[in-house]
Parts: C-alpha cells; sequence; structure tokens
C-alpha cells in the first residue's frame, strides 16, 4: 500500500492514539512515577525534526509573537509557530531567513531579529510581512575571520545596555591569526565595537546571570584544563593568552596587555601575579560532567521550572545533557558548583533557553563533533511535572568548610553523618598544551556536618580546603525526611577564593 | 705479505708509553677530565634516579661500550648485557672520509665528544701512532672511495623540515639554521659537522638503512625512503657549498607549440630547484627548458605526471615520456614507463602563451603517493670552485693498507666491528681476560690513558657503575625477565625518549617542542608518541613485535615516526606481554557472536554517524570526514587485544587519562537504547566483531556522502561561507537563469561569476567544514582584488591596493527585491552604495547586469569605477569591450567609459557623476 486515503491514515492513528492512551491509563493506578528518575521531574519533549529540514539549532530566540526562532548551522532561521504545542509531532517549521552564515546568536530587539553569524552580527527583518526576511543589514564586522572552521562566533542577547556581546574563537585551538580572534567584543545598536576581554579560547555558548552579568563556557584544550564556566568581566583575561596580540589595537579601550602567563604553573598562581586573568567560576570535570561545554541560560521562570530560579542551566554538546550551575561571589569573583541535571537529549545539545516563563527549550547538533544523543540535529523542550525532585540546592563555601542546601528537607541523622560525604579535590595544570590531567590530589577531612533546625542545609565542617582546586563531593549517604536518596548526589565546586 | 711483527709492536709500544708518559705530562696530559664521556642515551637519561640503581647503569654501560666484546662476561652477566654491535666497516671507505678516520683513529674523544669508540693507540709516541693511525686508514679506505657529491639547497630545506619534525631530535640536538646558539641537550647527541667525516651519497645511504652499517640500531631505520634520506642528509652537510640541480634557459616569444629548443634564441639561462615558471619573471609569451639528472632509487614502472598551462613536455634520457604540446587551459597527462634504479637525464619544455601560467612535474614511485619529481633531481660531483678548497685526494697506498689490515686484527679493532674483505671475515687476533678476572681500576678504566689497553674518558659515575655491575655479577644470578627486562630494553634504545611507561621516560620539557602534529586540535594525544603503560595488555603481541622490528604509522597526524628497530629487541612483545597480561581482568568476549552478521551489522550501525558516530573522529581506511581524524578504526582488531578493548571502550579515562576519547557507557550504562537493547556488553562485542573484519568490513554510514547541490528554481538563492577566490566573508547568489556570482564582503568586490550549477555545500555542511569551497559551475571568471571605486587625481594615478576596510569602505548587507535577488549594500566616505545584479535576457540566453547606485552629499569630483580589469582589453566591433579571452563587458551607449593602461594592466574606468547627488552606473557581463 503506497498510500493511504487521508481518512483512512486519521482513523488509523486515532485508533493507534486511542491504544496507547487506554494502555497508559490502564498502568496508570498501579505505576508510581520512579522518584529516582530524571523524568519523574522534568519531562522531555522531543520535537520530530522534519526530513527536509536540518536543524543543526545554533541558537534559540523567543519572540512576542510566542513564536520561537531556530537559527542553524547550515544558515537558515526557522521559525516554529507553536512552541508549546501539546505533541510535538504537530508543530511545523517555516523557513523565515535562508543563506547565513553559521548563525550562532539570535537576539530579538524592536521588530529586528539579530543574528550572530561568523562573519558579523546582522539584524533581519521581513519589511513586507511576506513571512520571510528580506533586509539583512549589516551591525558589525569588526572582528576578521580567515577560513579556519573553528572560527565561530556566538552570539547573546541583549544586555541591559542594548549591547550583543560575542564571544569569537581562536584560530584552530592555538592562536589568533586575525584581529580578535580569542577575544569577547560588545556591539552596541549603532554597531560600535568595544573590545571586551580578552583570553577566549573555543567557546560554546554565552548568557547572562539574572544580575545581568554576562557568562560564556570555554572548552578544554590549550591554557584550559577543563571545560569551565566562565565571567566575562569586562576588562578581563580569560587565560589563553593567543589574542593577546591584539590589546594594541584595542586604543587601551581596556588597559595594555596583561602579563604573559607561565605555562605550566596553576591558574591560582597565575591568578595572583596577572590582575587582569579571571580564573574560571566553575570547572565542569572532564568526563564526568562533561565533554563539550556549550549553551549558558538563566533560569528566570520565577519557579515555574521548579526549585532552580536564578541558577544558571548549560549544556553540554557531547554528553547530551544539560547541567545546573548555582554560583556565588566571593572577594568580588563568580564561583560555584556545578550539578547533573538531565540527561538524554536529543542530539549533541548546544543552544538552550527559557521561553514563557515555564519552558527550556535545547536545540542540538552532532555535525563534526560526536554525541551521545544519536540524532544528527535535535530540538527538545523540558517541561517541569510539578513534582520536586530531592536534590542539592546550592553549594556555598565558607572559611571552614561549605553549606549546602537541599531541596526538601533531609533525615538529620543520614545528613548529620561525616560517612555521608567523601570529599576529594584537584586541579589542573595551567599550560600551553592541550588540556590537563587532574592533579595535585588532595583528600581533605569533614571534621563534623550540622544539619539546620529546618533540615534543609547541612554545614559542613573541613579542614585543609585547597584554594583553586575542583572540590568534589559525594553525598551518596545523605537521605531525605522520607528516605529518598538525592537524585544526583555529586557536586563539584571549584573554590577559587576560600571566603574568609 | 707484509706484516707487523706482534712482539715488536708491543715492545715498542711498551718503550713509547713510558716515554709517553714521562713526555706527556707537561704537554697534551690526556684523562678523563679533559674529554667528554662516552655519551650513552640511557644512562644520560635515568643515571641517579631510582629507575636505573648503580649496578644496572654499569650493566648498560657493559653493553654500549661493547666491554664484553674483548672481555667476556659469564653466567647471568652475559644475559644481562646487550651488547651494541660496532659499525660494520666492510664498506666503510664509500661513506666515511679517510681525513675523518685519520683524526678520528688517532683521538676518537677529542674528534667526536661523546663517541663510544675507546682509544686505543693513546700512550703510543706521537711518530708511532701517526704510522699506525695511517695504515689503518689506508686499510680502512681501500674498501671503498667517497663520492662527493653537491647537497641541494631545495632538499636541505626539505630536509630540515624532516630533521626537525620525524624524530631524528629525540635523540640528537637541534641545528637551528640561523645562527643562534642552542644549549646541548641532555640525553641527546650533537651531530657537530657530519660535512668532516660524509659526503652526500653515503650520508643518505646511511640514514636510509642504519641497520646495514649498525645493526645494534641504537641509530634506528627510520623508514625514511629514499629521497628523505637525501633531504635530511643535505640539511645536516648544510655547511658544504650547495647546488641547484637543475638548469634552464628562457626563450621569449609567441608560441603555439613548443619551440626547437636547440635552434632557439635564449634569452636568460640560470639554475633551479623545481620544474617551475617562477624561474623567470615572464607571464606571457616564453618558453623554458629545464635539464638535470634524475637519481631514482628502485627498478620499477614509473608513473609521471605533468601538468601545464600552455603545453610542455617531459624527456627521460632524451626519449619524449609525455607529450602535453599546444595551447591549452590547465591539464595533467601523465605516463608509466619502466626505469631502473640509479641515473637518468631529465629535461622539461614549457611554453606560456598568455592567461595563465603553471608547470607542475610530478612521478609516483611503485607503490607510493606522488611526489614531485624534483625531489630525485641529484647535482653532479662537487664544482672545480668548491674542489679547489678541499684537502688533496687521498691516494690508497697499498702497502699501507696491508699493514692496516694487519693492524686491525691485532690492535683489536677486530673484536668490536665486523669487517669482510672480499667476503671473508677478519678475525681479532687480541685476547683480553674475561670480566670477573680483571683489577678494575686499570686498564679501560683507568682516569688516564694506560699502555697496552683500549681507554675511556668516563665519568666518575660511570666508572664506579661497571665497576659495581662487575664485581656485583655474582649477587645477580637471573636472567631479566618480564618488567625488568622491558625496562631494560626501553632504555638501552632510548625509547623513553619518545614514550612514558608508568612514572619512566616521555617527552621531556626541553624537548616538548618537538614533537609536532598536523592535527593541533588533537592535542598530545594527536603529536605525542603514546605512553607504553600497559602496552603489553593494549596491543597482541605478533603487533608489538611487527611494530618493534618494522616501524609504524598507525597515527599518521603524529609526525614523529615510530622507527624499525630490525631483530633487536626479541623478546620485547613476549616479555611485555607477560609484564602487563594481569593489568585487564578477562572481558565478558562474545566470541561465538563474533562471525554473526546481524550481530556484526549491529557494530556497524554503532561505529556509524546516526550510531555512537565513531567516525566523526576516527579515519576508516582512506576515507575520512574532515575534522579530527584519529588513528583508523580499521587497523583497531589488528592491534588490540580484545580483553583490553572492552573495557577501555566503556571507560577510555581509566586506561588514558586525559584522553579525548567519549565513552558512550557512562557507569556502565548504554547512551543508545535502540541498539542490542541498551545491552553495555554486547554493544562492546557487537563493535568488536565489526572491526575484526578490518579493511574487508564495510565502511559504516555517515562516512561518505555525495554532493549537496544548491539549486535556484524559481528565485535566487544566497550561500554565505568560505569560498575559493572570494574570500571568507563570501556572499554567493545563484539565479534561475544558471548564472551565479560571488561577492567578497571583505573587498567590498564582485569577486567571480560563472555559468550552470551554483554550488555544492557538501565541504561545509559535512563533518566540521573545513575549507574553502570553489564555484559548482562552469566558465568561472575572477576578478581583480581590488576596490570597485577609486578618486584618481591625474590621469596617471594607480588604482589604490590597500584593503577595503582601511580604504574606508563598509558593508552594510544586503536586501532582497523581486525574485529574492540581493541588492549589496556598502559605503565608503559618505557615498553610499547599492549594488545590483540581475540576469538579463530571453529564450535560455542570459548576461549578467550590474547597476551601481551611488548616493552622496558631497557628490565628489575625479571617482572612478572599476569596469573591468585584465592583461588586455579590447573594443570589440560591436562596441563591447573584450577583456583578455574571458568576457565581454558592454555600457549603454551614452557611457563615458575611459580605457588605460597602468601597471601593466589594461582598466576600463567609468567616471561617477552625481546628478543631484546620485549617479548610477549600469554595465553587462557576457561571458
Amino acid at each position: 500500500m503506497n498510500s493511504l486515503p487521508s481518512i483512512g491514515r486519521c482513523t488509523l492513528v486515532f485508533l493507534c492514539s486511542l491504544f496507547m492512551a487506554s494502555m497508559l491509563s490502564a498502568q496508570d493506578p498501579q505505576k508510581q512515577p520512579d522518584p529516582n528518575k530524571e523524568e519523574t521531574y522534568y519531562k522531555l519533549e522531543s520535537f520530530p525534526i522534519p526530513e527536509h529540514i536540518s536543524l543543526e539549532a545554533g541558537s534559540l530566540e523567543y519572540l512576542p509573537n510566542k513564536t520561537l526562532a531556530i537559527s542553524t548551522r547550515r544558515g537558515d532561521i526557522f521559525v516554529l509557530a507553536d512552541p508549546f504545542i501539546k505533541d510535538p509531532a504537530d508543530a511545523t517549521f517555516k523557513l523565515w531567513a535562508s543563506g547565513l552564515h553559521e548563525v550562532l546568536g539570535l537576539a530579538y530587539k524592536d521588530g529586528w531579529l539579530y543574528a550572530t553569524q561568523r562573519c558579523e552580527l546582522t539584524r533581519i527583518k521581513d519589511s513586507n510581512n511576506d513571512g520571510k526576511a528580506d533586509v539583512f543589514e549589516t551591525v558589525s564586522d569588526g572582528w576578521e575571520i580567515n577560513g579556519d572552521y573553528h572560527e565561530y562566533a556566538f552570539g547573546s542577547k541583549f544586555d541591559k545596555d542594548g549591547n550583543v556581546w560575542v564571544v569569537l574563537c581562536l584560530t584552530g585551538s592555538f592562536s589568533s591569526a586575525v584581529k580578535y580572534r580569542g577575544w569577547c567584543l560588545r556591539i552596541n545598536e549603532d554597531g560600535k565595537v568595544l573590545p571586551t576581554c580578552s583570553g577566549i579560547r573555543s567557546p560554546g555558548g554565552i548568557g547572562m546571570n539574572c544580575a545581568g552579568d554576562m557568562f560564556y563556557t570555554d572548552n578544554q584544550g590549550p591554557w584550559n584544563g577543563a571545560c569551565a564556566l566562565k565571567w566575562l568581566k569586562p576588562g578581563s583575561f580569560q587565560g589563553h593568552p593567543g589574542g593577546n596580540k591584539w590589546y594594541k589595537e584595542t586604543g587601551e579601550a581596556i588597559g595594555p596587555a596583561p602579563k604573559e602567563p607561565k605555562s605550566g604553573s596553576r591558574m591560582m598562581v597565575e591568578a595572583k601575579l596577572i590582575p587582569e586573568l579571571e580564573p574560571p567560576c566553575c570547572y565542569f570535570p572532564y568526563p564526568e560532567m562533561g565533554q563539550s561545554a556549550a549553551g549558558v541560560v538563566c533560569d528566570t521562570t520565577n519557579g515555574k521550572f521548579g526549585p532552580f530560579a536564578g541558577q544558571l542551566f548549560v549544556t553540554d554538546q557531547s554528553h547530551s545533557t544539560v547541567m545546573r550551575v548555582c554560583l556565588e561571589k566571593v572577594d568580588g569573583h563568580y564561583q560555584g558548583a556545578c550539578i547533573p541535571f538531565r540527561q538524554g537529549f536529543t542530539s549533541g545539545a548546544l543552544s538552550i533557553l527559557f521561553a514563557n516563563d515555564d519552558t527550556m527549550f535545547v536545540g542540538g547538533t552532532n555535525r563534526g563533533w560526536g554525541s551521545r544523543g544519536s540524532k544528527p540535529d535535535s530540538l527538545d523542550r523540558v517541561v517541569w511535572t510539578g513534582e520536586l525532585p530531592f536534590e542539592i540546592h546550592e553549594m556555598h563555601a565558607k572559611k571552614d568548610g561549605f553549606e549546602v542546601i537541599f531541596t526538601k528537607p533531609v533525615d538529620p541523622k543520614a545528613a548529620g553523618d561525616v560517612a555521608s560525604y567523601k570529599l576529594t579535590t584537584y586541579q589542573h595544570i595551567y599550560q600551553s598544551a592541550y588540556g590537563s590531567p587532574k592533579v595535585d590530589h588532595t583528600t581533605p577531612t569533614i571534621t563534623k556536618v550540622e544539619v539546620a533546625a529546618d533540615g534543609k542545609s547541612a554545614r559542613l565542617f573541613v579542614e585543609q580546603l585547597q584554594e583553586g582546586h575542583v572540590h568534589e563531593l559525594h553525598l551518596d549517604g545523605v537521605r531525605s525526611a522520607v528516605g529518598l536518596k538525592l537524585l544526583h548526589p555529586v557536586a563539584y565546586y571549584t573554590l577559587n577564593y576560600i571566603p574568609q | 705479505m707484509m706484516r707487523v711483527s706482534k712482539r715488536s709492536f708491543v715492545l715498542r709500544s711498551l718503550l713509547a708509553s713510558l716515554l709517553g708518559v714521562l713526555c706527556t705530562i707537561q704537554l697534551t696530559p690526556l684523562s678523563a677530565a679533559d674529554l667528554a664521556p662516552p655519551k650513552v642515551l640511557g644512562f644520560e637519561r635515568l643515571n641517579g634516579t631510582p629507575a636505573l640503581p648503580e649496578i644496572a647503569a654499569g650493566e648498560l654501560l657493559l653493553g654500549e661500550l661493547n666491554c664484553t666484546s674483548c672481555h667476556a662476561a659469564d653466567g647471568a652477566l652475559a644475559s644481562r648485557v646487550d651488547k651494541k654491535p660496532a659499525p660494520i666497516l666492510s664498506d666503510v671507505g664509500n661513506r666515511v672520509r679517510p681525513e675523518y678516520l685519520r683524526g678520528f683513529l688517532n683521538d676518537p674523544a677529542a674528534t667526536k665528544a661523546g663517541t663510544t669508540m675507546p682509544n686505543v693507540l693513546a700512550t703510543l709516541p706521537e711518530e708511532e701512532r701517526k704510522e699506525v693511525v695511517e695504515a689503518l686508514v689506508h686499510f680502512l679506505s681501500s674498501t671503498g672511495e667517497v663520492e662527493d657529491q653537491a647537497p641541494r639547497k631545495m632538499n636541505a630545506n626539505r630536509g630540515e623540515a624532516l630533521y626537525g619534525s620525524v624524530g631524528c631530535l629525540a635523540c640528537h640536538d637541534p641545528r637551528p639554521t640561523d645562527g643562534s646558539l642552542v644549549p646541548a641537550l641532555k640525553a641527546s647527541i650533537s651531530l657537530g659537522k657530519p660535512s668532516r667525516k660524509f659526503a652526500l651519497p653515503g650520508l643518505a645511504k646511511f640514514l636510509e638503512d642504519p641497520l646495514a652499517v649498525r645493526p645494534g640500531a641504537r641509530m634506528p631505520h627510520m623508514n625514511l625512503g629514499q629521497a628523505d634520506s637525501v633531504a635530511i642528509a643535505s640539511f645536516l652537510l648544510n655547511d658544504l657549498e650547495m647546488a641547484t640541480g637543475l638548469e634552464f634557459v628562457v626563450v621569449p616569444g609567441s608560441f603555439t607549440k613548443l619551440p626547437d629548443f636547440s635552434q632557439a634564441k635564449v634569452a636568460a639561462t640560470g639554475e633551479a630547484e623545481d620544474f617551475t615558471v617562477d624561474v623567470t619573471k615572464l607571464k606571457e609569451n616564453f618558453a623554458l627548458r629545464f635539464d638535470g639528472q634524475i637519481d631514482l632509487p628502485i627498478d620499477g614502472e614509473y608513473e609521471f605526471f605533468l601538468y601545464s598551462d600552455d603545453g610542455s613536455r617531459l624527456l627521460i634520457d632524451a626519449e619524449v615520456v609525455i607529450d602535453h604540446d599546444g595551447v591549452h587551459a590547465p591539464a595533467e597527462k601523465s605516463k608509466k614507463k619502466k626505469l631502473t634504479a640509479g641515473k637518468h637525464s631529465v629535461a622539461v619544455e614549457y611554453f606560456e602563451q598568455s592567461g595563465g601560467e603553471e608547470l607542475r612535474v610530478q612521478v609516483k614511485l611503485p607503490g607510493a603517493a606522488r611526489r614531485p619529481l624534483a625531489d630525485f633531481i641529484v647535482a653532479g660531483k662537487k664544482s672545480e670552485t668548491s674542489a679547489a678548497v678541499a684537502p688533496p685526494k687521498f691516494a690508497l697506498n697499498l702497502d699501507l693498507a696491508v699493514k692496516g689490515r694487519d693492524l686491525f686484527s691485532s690492535l683489536g679493532c677486530a673484536s668490536c666491528h665486523a669487517m669482510k674483505i672480499s667476503g671473508e671475515p677478519i678475525d681479532s687476533k687480541l685476547t683480553s681476560k674475561p670480566l670477573s678476572q680483571l683489577k678494575l681500576e686499570s686498564g679501560c678504566l683507568a682516569i688516564t690513558p694506560q699502555p697496552k689497553t683500549a681507554w675511556f674518558p668516563l665519568s666518575e659515575l660511570q666508572r664506579k657503575a661497571i665497576v659495581a655491575a662487575v664485581k656485583g655479577a655474582a649477587s645477580q644470578t637471573s636472567k631479566l625477565v618480564g618488567n625488568d627486562a622491558v625496562h631494560r630494553q626501553l632504555t638501552t634504545f632510548n625509547c623513553y625518549a619518545c614514550h612514558a611507561r608508568g612514572d619512566i621516560g616521555g617527552v621531556d620539557e626541553a624537548h616538548d617542542a618537538f614533537f609536532l602534529t598536523t592535527t593541533k586540535e588533537m592535542g598530545d594525544e594527536g603529536r605525542l608518541p603514546p605512553p607504553l603503560t600497559g602496552v603489553g595488555a593494549k596491543l597482541k603481541p605478533e603487533w608489538t613485535k611487527k611494530v618493534v622490528a618494522e616501524g609504524n604509522k598507525v597515527r599518521p597526524y603524529i609526525l614523529t615516526k615510530m622507527p624499525k628497530f630490525g631483530g633487536n629487541l626479541p623478546s620485547f612483545a613476549a616479555e611485555v606481554a607477560a609484564a602487563d597480561e594481569k593489568l585487564v581482568p578477562a572481558a565478558p568476549l562474545a566470541q561465538e557472536q563474533w562471525k554473526d552478521r546481524k550481530f556484526k551489522a549491529a557494530g556497524k550501525q554503532l561505529v556509524g554517524a546516526q550510531g555512537l558516530g565513531c567516525i566523526k573522529c576516527h579515519v576508516w581506511g582512506d576515507k575520512a570526514i574532515p575534522g579530527i581524524q584519529a588513528m583508523s578504526l580499521t587497523t583497531m582488531a589488528e592491534r588490540l587485544n580484545p580483553n583490553w578493548f572492552h573495557p577501555y571502550m566503556i571507560n577510555p579515562v581509566q586506561f588514558r587519562p586525559g584522553t579525548r576519547m567519549p565513552t558512550a557507557w557512562p557507569d556502565g550504562k548504554a547512551t543508545l537504547p535502540s541498539v542490542l537493547n541498551g545491552d553495555t556488553n554486547k554493544q562492546v562485542q557487537a563493535i568488536w566483531a565489526y572491526l575484526l573484519d578490518g579493511k574487508e568490513a564495510s565502511a559504516p554510514a555517515g562516512l561518505t556522502t555525495g554532493a549537496i547541490e544548491l539549486v535556484a528554481y524559481d528565485e535566487a538563492i544566497i550561500y554565505r561561507n568560505f569560498i575559493e577566490g572570494a574570500g571568507p566573508r563570501a556572499i554567493a547568489v545563484g539565479y534561475p537563469q544558471k548564472l551565479n556570482l560571488a561577492f567578497d564582503a571583505n573587498g567590498m568586490r564582485l569577486a567571480l561569476i560563472w555559468q550552470n550549477s551554483f554550488m555544492d555545500a557538501s565541504k561545509h555542511w559535512q563533518g566540521r567544514g573545513v575549507g574553502f569551497q570553489p564555484p559548482l559551475g562552469d566558465n568561472v571568471v575572477k576578478f581583480p582584488e581590488v576596490v570597485p571605486f577609486a578618486t584618481l587625481t591625474a590621469a596617471e594615478t594607480v588604482w589604490p591596493k590597500e584593503i577595503a576596510k582601511d580604504q574606508g569602505y563598509k558593508f552594510r548587507g544586503y536586501k532582497l527585491v523581486e525574485k529574492l535577488q540581493p541588492v549589496f549594500l556598502y559605503s565608503f566616505g559618505d557615498i553610499e552604495v547599492e549594488d545590483f545584479f540581475e540576469p538579463i535576457g530571453s529564450d535560455g540566453l542570459f548576461f549578467l547586469r550590474r547597476t551601481v547606485t551611488l548616493t552622496s552629499k558631497s557628490s565628489p569630483d575625479r571617482l572612478y569605477f572599476l569596469a573591468a580589469q585584465g592583461g588586455t582589453i579590447k573594443e570589440t566591433a560591436d562596441g563591447g569591450f573584450q577583456v583578455d579571452n574571458g568576457f565581454t563587458v558592454r555600457l549603454p551607449k551614452d557611457t563615458k567609459a575611459v580605457l588605460r593602461e597602468s601597471e601593466g594592466k589594461s582598466q576600463l574606468l567609468i567616471p561617477v557623476e552625481f546628478t543631484n547627488g546620485k549617479a548610477t552606473i549600469t554595465e553587462t557581463f557576457d561571458w
């Protein structure tokens, strides 16, 4: 049978869904959701990608008309008219613009969609309202490209001053062949370029926290022992000196070039010698947490997405995961912990966005770099089921240990037992060679744990915290008041600065 | 036959040495303190560390200094000493200059710092030593003659790059050519000035197969092949006068086929490194002929490739091999020809009429890749001028040679050096006490040379170590086995220079910069030779054996070669397998299923792009996706032990800390539940089953994909990417009328126009998207890389060459008008430009019309538009302008165009005349 008459096909689908529904409802009464599974709390729903399009989703933007714009590595921009449709299979992708050069940034403002292409920041409009873009204005081409595939440009949303921030990958891993490779630039509405940070190697995404500070992910490679989340503090140096030769072109916009770091040293040793060097706020342990850190987004849902309002979510392309990062400021620097959040995305998780104040969208691609999610391209959405997971909510450094805050009250006996925790530390070699092994391992002693009266936090007293080390905390013995295990019983805190 | 009586020799030496001791005290006090001690790399590297305790160090030295060739070791000690055979001298006369032999024999360590050859004649009186040395020199030099041949500059340059990359620097000091001084490296041998010792053919032959002369493989065989050996030898001999190797003549004239060079009027002659049109500045109307000599490595069928624009011809031994005559576009012709090893004359003839000029001559050796024919060019004998400064030619004295032959035997040279004369080995007549009977403070081990014995300028540590080893022989009752045997071999053969095993060895900081890669993005895994920790468990012993014996290149991205050690480490593979065996537990091998086709099919699915995507980073035989291109999956089953493969796949980091190899089974759980029910063990085993077929297995999905042709159907389409000829900011436009263009948004210029097919996006839309993509269609016209507008203050003002941005040009984007045709927008000064292209015409005959509209408040004067530029622009009968043979520009009738010559080019200029702040220019391309 080549083609079913359309009525027949509908009937078949209808019958199938009835059958499925009856199976589900039949099972529901017996089946309690498994409290140890991520999907019990966060549902992952995939949009089937039509065969004729390639949706290697470089960036996502939610538009005022409640549609979702998706830009692709092939240079198209699609619009998903109904991103919250009940069954993602019924959604339609409509081509809005094409012929662009690998768009890895979308930001909407005043009727224009700003697209960060490899070669420039462009604003795009459909001036005749025929559903297709027809005006492509170059806002700025204030950086150079050389023709190296590594020369990616990731663009942010607008900051509170109306700037788009662009992070520019080096030419390859090691050098900056042309101007501003290895830099973060701010571009204002007039197209004026403000060089903002040097020291970038190979970004995977860029995004703001709720305070409006900008962060990006950089990937393991030269001068980057492991993938990490970094704070683009204006004027800072992010660690890879490859692009530092362009300081002289900035007209001293951010001062003279910092001192060259010493290869083979340690990040915090150099950070003390180089005032501009901003240490990574959070390493993503390689390979436990991921191998290709990518998109960054802040949970702006005010609780509609669950208990993590204000925290950052970061994708990992290689592991097809979303991680969670809670940051705090110590000595004027952001630092904090990463915690697993959700795995199982359909392709290599890259772009990430919150829309409608309650839904997380994750776009994926695994072209050129493999991923656990095996589809070539993807758009997934994550919806909170309303069920509160038992998770580490936050982790804070103290001068003599850590405070761990939980999403639900804990069993004070289990959580108060030192033996419920395991704490080890290590750091990376800060070096010009590619990546770094974990070195300088230590095992600090947890001397005492005090559980708060409300059961929502535990205070760990630790001897020999290690400045500059990743503190890997396993909480396998902690139980909730009703005896649940933590959904993700591990957190990795990057302790650059010990609070005094 | 003349013989030197042994007794009289000994007596005389005794006397002489007594005198010598008396006389030389003030004159030449020869002592260990003055000379560099013998350099044994394993000793230098590990001496003083727990990895080389004193006795082990002594055993190493006993082998490397060849002590046991004279002083027999017995029992267990003999088995623990791996004797390094001295160079085979049967044809040393072909290789080493007599002048060098003279100096070296007279005082080895002073001539070659760090040599492991002892001084055998140290205590002889000057005169007598001279006689003995002279006799030995004549004897050794009677085995052949050093053939001088000037190194070629091109080879030396190539050799410099090879010396710096293939691994020479693992054991030898850098040799900068810029005159900078580099400190000698620890555990590294300085090569000094090899031209003292070698001429080019001899050194190249040695480098091509060091094991033929030094069978002990302390200098291993680098699998260089002839051309690369010549190149490295040329570099090492770069203090000699260089030759170019090719002679050429330039014949000007407008030819449509190759001229008869014997009759032609030669305008210039010269020497060249390569067959290239760059030897002349002429760009058209000329012919060239190159003459030289090639030296081919083997008998066989060679395939020659001749690529040219316009005509060319290749002659070998004065016979035409390829005739590629006539005016034509760049094209290649090839021809196979059987040739014998050795020298052949070669000539290449070429002519260029007009347009592009290109010439390339390549050769493919039997079973090898193509390479430039110029790699095989050899220079002739050294020229007269350089011979004049060379020392007088050595005249062999047969009597002396005969005397030398006896000395070679009586002095014990033959104890260490194998040598055959007319097929007859020379035996040593020297007898020495076995090690166990030595006193260990005199003779070879003395601080200063002693009569009747050989002598080494040993360091105190070396001396102590040797003494300890000999004294400790009794306590070392067993042969080295397992890891001890492995460690000793890795020390002896300096494997630790490149490979770490456990905590020992590996590339140190001083050498790190010498280890290079083709693919920097692979990090250290792509650059540093792999660690040998656990290698006995990882590799199949047969594979290990093969790699050690023959060398290897499974990691082509690591520029350092794994050398060939021949049969020198016979027990290594077995010992390392035994030592590491227990490091991996027996894996749940699914042997019974390895032949199951369905199981293999599941493995293939996992390896493919939509499975686990192994091929995104790994090569499959000769097929690869652009990007990382790690080692080929088709070699895995041949190399790896399946018991090791299984746990490695599940947790690579456990075996190779820091590896970028990801796992598809985090915590042992499959991330792809759809295959084999997500059973981890089954999935890993299915991959192994699939890989077991090696090159015979059918390629996994996603490896080869065809073109992605972009087609404009009813509307124009845009492709913005890296486009060859239009730069990294190219915007290509394909029109349904089958005309296409590429605008360069960096240079603000029309870069290319072409017909028929638009673009193939597969290069950029598959894998990582590496490189520039040329247009897919036909009749590609390239436009000059200059800005479209310029203010010309005088008739002779040249067109500006600065890049557009530096001249104030700004790209503003584009807008799409009817049929989605783009109007490019840019500005300079106060001028806004709209640059619009559209196909015009009908009935399948279309031209590309360009309409440029300028808006300016200042309406500047003397502004011109460059409508066309070329070698020659001719006005055609119908009022068009023909640019070279490429295309014709048509202008509206009333256009005031100016045709001018500037800097050797023809330019068609259109003055920009503003009316009410607006100007419009139109031109149409017909091609």
